[in-house]
């Protein structure tokens, strides 16, 4: 069934929309991923522009993590302040991001800096994954347990503004998360993700929380940020197609709650293998698209109705 | 209901008319863009007087302005990139022309003056042609790429005459259609292309619902818009979490 979407100003299939949320949904409840940097290149790949496909991925994936935040809620797995830091680092990222955004849109680039902000993440994680998961599966089968763990102490804890992080059991300065907060504000407002792939990582390795705060934490401030995210792209680049969200939002509830019922064969280093595989795949469409000569040199580009 | 109308105007036409004229309906007077609107028909008939026989008529469908640019893929470090190369300012979104005759004397000439005065004369010369074709080649890109897009036909759909008197044209509207006023004139010439008689007719496009609701927000009210996209979204959210919790309790 043919729709047409108001703000991306283009005609899809309303089945194919809603297979699509429900497939990546499916995926994120397996992989236990976000979703949003498969979803946004889909999008992409659909034909619907992408300034308007980062948009309205932020604001799926507001609604998204927040029905994931109210679960961790209930389990006490979320730290308030630690989040909150997170959240004002976050909220300065996609400020400077949707107006980094804006500017290059209004110079007509906004296709291009969004697929090579695609290539550069899902190359550069994808390659990382792809081979850590391989090293994983070799020293397992070598089975030589050489995992270690062990609180370290870096130059994180030689930084000013210390403070005392309860449910985390910290003590470490401000200072990094509002800087981890600002990169994914930023990741968030250009690209349409979550940045769950970072942050998870990043308040493990770097800030060294540990990991049964981490889901809870990330979904609380990722919440605000997509939120926020949305906002800004709703009043400075009027790009958030609701019509479309409203799609994606129904297809990715459905498909997140399949897939994490769906009881998966596969060790953890396999099923990162073939997320690495799926990432990969994204990223070469996405490269290919930009190398490959295309069928017409020319294009039109409508104004705004006069 | 057509062969009534096309009669009644007969009836009219005949006793009215003085020198060369020409009288016209539509079928319908607004069209409605919903989610759902998937391109429509519309049906433009009337009559001529004194019959058609060394003169013509030409319909026009003139859809509302909007600026265009044209882009070109430049090959920058191996990579396709979009670099504007012309610019048109106010020039319809669509445009449609038919003529009865198309063995008209001068019909190419007819062709370059209605598409010079309604594009040509629009181009912002401030984008000089760099790959020596000259303007030329804007003007070539421009109707090749509104054609494949379906937003320009000429001399492309054919003019139904009855009886040399009466005359009906189905005006095809693509799916994806600026909202506005669509102006549909009849002009009827000579074998010189000089003008006789002419009679104008027009259709609101306008949308309607969800599409109307979303799309003028989005542009006018963009505070509300950003905080009812947040809100709508938390509301899912939170009712996803709701439901889910019940489903498996």
């Amino acid at each position: 069934m043919q729709i047409f979407l108001p703000i991306a100003d283009v005609p899809v299939d309303l089945f194919v929309l809603l297979i699509l949320g429900a497939a990546v949904g499916f995926l994120s409840g397996v992989f236990g991923i976000g979703g949003g940097f498969l979803m946004t290149p889909l999008l992409i790949f659909l034909g619907i522009p992408a300034a308007v496909a980062v948009a309205t991925e932020a604001n799926q994936i507001a609604a998204s993590s927040f029905s994931g935040v109210l679960a961790h809620l209930k389990r006490r797995a979320v730290d308030f302040k630690m989040g909150n830091i997170l959240v004002v680092g976050g909220l300065l990222g996609s400020a400077v991001g949707v107006e980094v955004f804006r500017i290059i849109k209004s110079y007509g680039q906004i296709d291009l800096f969004v697929s090579l902000c695609y290539i550069l993440f899902l190359g550069s994680i994808g390659t990382l994954m792809f081979l850590e998961s391989l090293s994983t599966i070799q020293r397992s089968r070598k089975s030589v347990n050489t995992f270690k763990h062990k609180k370290k102490h870096n130059w994180i804890h030689g930084l000013p503004f210390k403070t005392r992080f309860k449910s985390s059991n910290l003590y470490i300065s401000a200072i990094p998360p509002v800087v981890i907060g600002f990169i994914i504000g930023i990741l968030a407002s250009i690209m349409g993700v979550g940045g769950g792939f970072i942050l998870i990582p990043a308040m493990i390795y770097i800030l060294g929380m540990p990991t049964k705060v981490v889901i809870g934490t990330s979904l609380y401030q990722i919440m605000f940020i997509t939120a926020f995210t949305t906002f800004m792209h709703a009043t400075q680049n009027k790009t958030v197609d609701l019509l479309l969200a409203l799609i994606l939002i129904v297809g990715g509830v459905l498909g997140a709650q399949l897939g994490a019922r769906v009881t998966v064969k596969l060790k953890a280093e396999e099923i990162r293998i073939l997320l690495a595989i799926i990432v990969l795949l994204v990223c070469l469409k996405l490269a290919l698209d930009l190398m490959m000569t295309p069928n017409d040199l020319f294009s039109i580009t409508y104004g705004s109705e006069s | 209901m057509r062969v009534f109308i096309f009669s009644m105007l007969l009836i009219f036409s005949t006793a009215s008319f003085t020198l060369s004229s020409v009288i016209s309906d539509i079928d319908k007077s607004n069209i409605e863009l919903s989610t759902r609107f998937d391109g429509t028909n519309l049906l433009v008939f009337g009559a001529l007087s004194p019959e058609i026989d060394n003169t013509s008529l030409l319909v026009e469908v003139i859809g509302p302005s909007t600026s265009v640019d044209i882009t070109k893929k430049v090959q920058i470090w191996g990579i396709w990139v979009n670099k504007k190369i012309a610019h048109f300012q106010d020039i319809p979104s669509f445009y449609k022309i038919s003529i009865s005759n198309p063995e008209h004397p001068i019909l190419k000439e007819i062709e370059y003056q209605k598409l010079k005065s309604i594009f040509y004369d629009f181009l912002e010369t401030n984008s000089t042609p760099q790959d020596g074709n000259g303007v030329e080649q804007y003007y070539h890109e421009l109707t090749r790429l509104k054609k494949k897009l379906g937003k320009l036909s000429i001399f492309e759909e054919k003019i139904n005459i009855i009886d040399k008197k009466l005359f009906s044209y189905k005006v095809n509207l693509p799916k994806k259609i600026y909202p506005g006023k669509y102006k549909i004139k009849m002009t009827l010439i000579d074998q010189q292309g000089i003008e006789l008689s002419k009679s104008e007719q027009s259709v609101k496009v306008s949308k309607v619902g969800v599409q109307e609701f979303l799309s003028s927000n989005s542009k006018n009210n963009p505070v509300f818009y950003g905080l009812f996209s947040v809100i709508i979204a938390l509301f899912l959210g939170f009712s996803a979490a709701q439901l889910f919790r019940w489903m498996y309790r």
